[in-house]
């Protein structure tokens, strides 16, 4: 513990004096305007730069500079864009999807990009040899998941296939209207089989192939420096497809770890992009004028999780009352400093275009009433209930708070227990808990990957909740709605299913929170709180345009 | 000499006891005077807390938040709005409670095991101190961990296993001390007064090794305090609402930068407590050690 603060007090002094040497010159933010190079606060160093390897997101965002996928997205609807493929069909049953590469895609050293590219990279990805984190990503595809779990072992019979140099042909399961934007994800990339065999066979993990002297890529950027913890420059890439689109001529990435030496770095101008905002200083941030500071909704759910299969919260009354008596607005102004979105449902709003059914409200009265339905009036007869979370501060502050609201609201006792995370992941795998808190992050955006977590038996479903008819609606109902109307429609049909058996207590929308400074364009906030660097600009007479006011 | 000398060799003469003779000294020990009086004052507010209190300290206020002192609030308020004065008087009772508690069991435990095995001697102490070695070597979370899993979660057995697990180094200190002791010409003379070892041990070794006692007693007491604090944090001690010292300084910590009030007060409280620990320590080894006074 105080070798940590020890640590954190000789960096933040390292970086102040660093500050101080640099604030004779010109900012970065001041020649990065003018030479068209972002300054990004990347949280921390990379685990390395293989998009098959690594899980991150600091890398998430290097990658995304230094490759593309098949598809990218828009960074203002999140709606999929052309990428490495210009064009793809998608069958009638929504089975089978040709991708049409774009023939002037090209790697960073000239070659042109080839369906064949796809067919190594994923078999590198699937390879169970690889041990990838993110190898689900494809199991929608025939016969990926049991390559990847080793029961079959000829890659032929995973449904991939390049039907020639320009078309590749990919066979799913079953329809998925979300397979074009798992394109986008850096896992599914292609990686360059020449440069990667040069340094090791297929499935080698760490090889020199990623250093920047022998890196080849295909995105709008490619490396060109790398110091270890200290910076990781790219610069435009002649090479890409869409060159003249590309505004930026570089992007510097620093592993920014401390949030509180960050937040310095961009007050002297040394940043255009902070990764997060310590929390103390959000309230300042937020009434400045002209606030640098941005808070988007974030796509996850903070939540608890309601045991079906005990009492008492086995009856839907005691579960309702207690999701009914938590006054979230009031936790959220309060004790979160307003810095998330409440929430009434497991999905976040605006997914895509999704907006989840809100079924109840604060209602004290009537918590009290459905309490009373349930046989404890004004907590009377209460067996006491166990509130587990892993141990930090943040959950134990959301803690100790509901358990006053229910309380005030209840009368009930609600014992709290906190647990060292694995411990806790133990506990609620083996739905050994009564309550117990949960955050999920989607991994794209569309509602199925927030709602498919409660399935009958599914892995993540931790409540006992189980309907045949919520399981009809998401595995039959949905793949099978032939437009995106339809589909939200019988995801809205499952999710008030759902909220009607109250198998959750929902309680926040994570938000993403950055200091973004104002001569940045074209990032705007999103859900995924991702960033398509081909559209960003700077611009350069922000300065000037100060001066003038 | 001067006149108040004299008048204390005069009442030494008239025979008092070890114990009064002992209060005496310590009486004229302002510095030690002073940490009992401190002491006594936050055993009477621990005990006297749930009638004096002027908050409950469960009851939060959202809307107030963290608030600093006021007159309504002499110590501020905590980020849910709950009085921080309360909180300091409830921790106190946790907090005291289990410095004492363990500690006493500590004693108890440490100061017989190491007497026995000082006096016996020979077989029986090398087998008492290796035992001691061996719960030593133990790592103390993972027992600490243990005794959780298997009592589930109680605030005595914290108590307890916290002086379980306190008192070797009592023991090893109790043992050395009864080592020398049983060299000495008194206890010669005791034993061929026909004393059993029983009373021998109570009436003569343990009054007599008191003093370094008494000061690694006064300093296990914050040991434990902060040891609580610890567990707690982790989820084996106390959990929320429930409070103590150590665990309203540990959130304190937390926000120190913008909540300052919220680690001063606690924080001021257990310097309090233990500087007057240390210094009533300090007294009564002087008032106790025999040997020390009359060089």
């Amino acid at each position: 513990m105080i070798e940590a603060h020890t640590f954190r007090f000789l960096l933040t002094l390292a970086t102040v004096i660093l500050l101080a040497a640099c604030s004779g010159g010109e900012s970065n933010v001041a020649s990065g305007n003018r030479e068209g190079i972002l300054y990004f606060g990347n949280g921390s160093e990379p685990q390395g730069l293989d998009p098959h390897v690594v899980t991150g997101v600091p890398e998430h965002f290097i990658i995304g500079a230094l490759f593309e996928g098949l598809a990218t997205k828009n960074p203002y609807t999140l709606e999929p864009e052309p990428g490495v493929a210009q064009s793809w069909d998608i069958s009638e049953h929504g089975r089978v999807i040709t991708f049409h590469i774009n023939p002037r895609a090209r790697w960073s050293n000239g070659e042109s990009m080839t369906a064949a590219d796809y067919v190594w990279s994923w078999q590198r990805l699937l390879s169970p040899a690889l041990g990838s984190e993110y190898a689900y990503m494809l199991y929608p595809v025939k016969n990926a998941r049991d390559f990847n779990k080793g029961a079959i072992t000829d890659f032929a019979e995973v449904g991939v296939t390049a039907l020639d140099d320009l078309t590749l042909q990919v066979t799913l399961d079953e329809r998925t209207p979300y397979f074009i934007q798992l394109m986008d994800h850096y896992s599914t990339f292609a990686v360059h089989r020449p440069t990667i065999e040069k340094f090791g066979q297929m499935t080698d993990r760490y090889t020199p192939w990623t250093r920047v002297e022998n890196m080849v890529s295909n995105g709008a950027f490619r490396l060109r420096d790398w110091q270890l913890y200290r910076r990781i420059e790219v610069e435009k890439s002649d090479t890409y497809w869409d060159r003249d689109n590309v505004k930026l001529n570089g992007i510097v990435f620093y592993p920014t770890e401390n949030v509180v030496s960050e937040e310095r770095m961009f007050r002297v101008g040394q940043l255009h992009y902070t990764g997060s905002v310590p929390l103390g200083k959000i309230p300042v941030y937020q009434e400045m004028a002209d606030s640098p500071y941005r808070q988007a909704p974030y796509l996850g759910t903070y939540y608890y999780l309601l045991n079906t299969t005990r009492a008492p919260t086995d009856n839907l009354k005691v579960r309702q009352a207690l999701s009914m008596a938590v006054d979230r607005d009031s936790l959220n102004k309060n004790v979160l400093k307003g810095t998330n979105l409440v929430a009434y449902s497991i999905t976040p709003p605006d997914t895509l275009g999704y907006y989840p059914p809100k079924l109840f409200s604060h209602d004290v009265a009537g918590a009290r009433r459905l309490l009373a339905e349930a046989g404890y009036p004004d907590g009377r007869g209460w067996p006491g209930l166990e509130l587990t979370y892993n141990t930090s501060e943040d959950h134990r502050k959301i803690a100790v708070a509901l358990q006053q609201m229910w309380k005030d609201a209840l009368n009930i006792e609600v014992t709290l227990t906190n647990q060292e995370w694995k411990v806790y992941l133990d506990s609620i795998t083996q739905m050994d808990f009564q309550i117990a808190r949960r955050g999920w992050i989607g991994d794209y955006v569309d509602p199925n990957n927030f709602l498919d977590l409660f399935l009958s038996g599914g892995g993540n479903n931790n409540t006992g909740f189980a309907d045949p008819r919520y399981d009809d609606l998401i595995l039959r109902k949905a793949p099978q709605a032939s437009t995106r109307e339809a589909r939200y429609a019988v995801f809205h049909e499952a999710e008030t299913l759902l909220m009607e058996q109250m198998p959750i207590i929902p309680v926040f929308t994570y938000t993403s929170k950055h200091l973004i400074h104002p001569s940045v364009n074209g990032m705007p906030p999103n859900l995924m709180d991702w960033a398509n660097f081909k559209y960003v600009w700077l611009d350069q007479d922000w300065r000037a345009s100060e001066a003038g006011d | 000499m001067n006149a108040r000398a004299i008048d204390d060799i005069a009442r030494a003469e008239q025979g008092t006891s070890l114990w009064k003779d002992a209060w005496l000294r310590l009486r004229k020990n302002h510095l030690a005077v002073f940490g009992l009086v401190i002491l006594a004052l936050f055993v009477i507010i621990a005990l006297l807390t749930p009638w004096i209190a002027p908050y409950s300290y469960q009851a939060q206020d959202l809307e107030l938040g963290a608030s600093g002192p006021s007159a309504a609030h002499w110590l501020g308020t905590d980020i849910f709005g709950r009085d921080l004065m309360t909180q300091i008087m409830y921790g106190g009772r946790i907090s005291l409670a289990v410095g004492f508690v363990a500690t006493a069991v500590a004693l108890l435990i440490g100061v017989t095991w190491g007497a026995i095995a000082g006096y016996v001697g020979g077989r029986t102490d090398a087998v008492m101190m290796r035992l001691v070695d061996i719960l030593y070597a133990l790592p103390f979370m993972i027992f600490i961990v243990l005794l959780t899993v298997v009592f589930g979660r109680n605030m005595l057995l914290l108590f307890l296993a916290i002086g379980a697990v306190e008192w070797l180094t009592m023991a090893r200190i109790m043992r050395g001390q009864v080592q020398s002791l049983r060299q000495q010409e008194f206890v010669e003379a005791a034993i061929s007064l026909g004393l059993s070892p029983a009373t021998l041990i109570r009436r003569h070794l343990v009054p007599n090794a008191l003093g370094p006692i008494i000061v690694y007693t006064t300093l296990t007491i914050p040991n434990v305090m902060l040891l609580e604090a610890f567990l707690s944090f982790l989820g084996l001690g106390i959990q929320p609402p429930q409070t103590s010292w150590g665990l309203l300084i540990s959130y304190g910590a937390e926000t120190m930068e913008e909540y300052p009030w919220l680690l001063i007060f606690p924080g001021v409280a257990l310097t309090l407590t233990l500087f007057s620990l240390n210094f009533l320590g300090d007294g009564l080894r002087d008032a106790l050690d025999v040997r020390g006074a009359k060089d």
